[in-house]
């Protein structure tokens, strides 16, 4: 087979969510969907009936970012989420739709949010502007973010890891401080990587708000 | 930097959409939340049928025509 492995890697956590077929389905099923019902009642609340229609988009959004995430906490895995590619491909189709959707139903809404209410007259046109650009670097930064947080992470765990076991032969005492540097380190990463898969989700969110 | 080299860019968003918008959503769409179960109605569901409403003499046995 000539696939490359990174298709198989990246399709990987799917393996980790097995599909309910029961009505009383196994333990790790029922905490996935107990789970899921938990993040998509608090994710949802601020939706109207349309911007819920997005439900399953961005749980399974959610649940794709964050268990991506946890497995690159892995040694020697690879994790997806670092290639600005995939991240660009995930955040562009998402806002686009969601700026879409806002142009198609609520044209002139969506239209108005370019200028702020109560803007005196002579700075309209700069406004209207930095309101354009800021509405077209919302796709840029979604990716870039999730991108370069990830990547940072892991980053610093590799340096700080080979940093302590240069340390070892060196000066123990150094060893044992950056080792505990590097624990902590791992604790903020199990952090990141749950949070990242959090915002992203709430800023897609955010923008369909804005749009329904 | 390496996320700037083209060249994977094709296979890594082919599989993102593959696994994000086919393989997380039909797991996710099979997840069923039942309702709470509540009192049903005993009132029968069944539609009005406007000829039912009236037995009519011309329907008894006797009065048919012979077969």
């Amino acid at each position: 087979m000539g696939l490359p492995i990174a298709v198989l890697i990246v399709m990987f956590p799917s393996i980790l969510f097995p599909s309910p077929n029961r009505l009383i389905n196994n333990r790790l099923i029922s905490i996935q969907q107990w789970l899921i019902q938990l993040t998509s009642k608090q994710m949802l609340m601020i939706h109207n009936q349309k911007g819920r229609t997005w439900a399953l988009m961005l749980m399974s959004l959610i649940m794709f970012i964050g268990s991506t995430n946890l497995l690159g906490l892995l040694p020697h895995s690879f994790t997806p989420t670092t290639q600005l590619s995939m991240n660009l491909g995930m955040a562009i189709p998402l806002w686009a739709g969601t700026v879409i959707t806002g142009f198609r139903h609520k044209t002139k809404a969506s239209l108005a949010h370019f200028l702020p209410q109560g803007t005196p007259l002579p700075l309209i046109p700069m406004l209207v502007i930095i309101e354009t650009i800021s509405l077209f670097i919302q796709p840029m930064a979604l990716a870039v973010r999730l991108t370069a947080n990830i990547t940072a992470g892991h980053l610093l765990i590799h340096l700080i890891g080979g940093a302590t076991l240069a340390l070892i032969n060196i000066s123990a005492t150094t060893a044992l401080i950056t080792f505990t540097i590097l624990v902590l380190l791992t604790i903020l990463e199990f952090a990141v990587a749950l949070i990242q898969a959090y915002v992203f989700t709430l800023l897609v969110s955010l923008y369909l708000h804005d749009n329904t | 930097m390496p996320q700037l080299d083209t060249s994977t860019w094709f296979t890594m968003i082919l599989s993102m959409t593959l696994t994000l918008f086919i393989l997380f959503q039909l797991k996710v769409s099979k997840h069923y939340y039942p309702e709470n179960p509540g009192p049903k109605s005993v009132k029968s569901t069944s539609k009005h049928i406007p000829w039912e409403d009236k037995w009519t003499k011309i329907y008894s046995p006797l009065s048919l025509p012979p077969q």
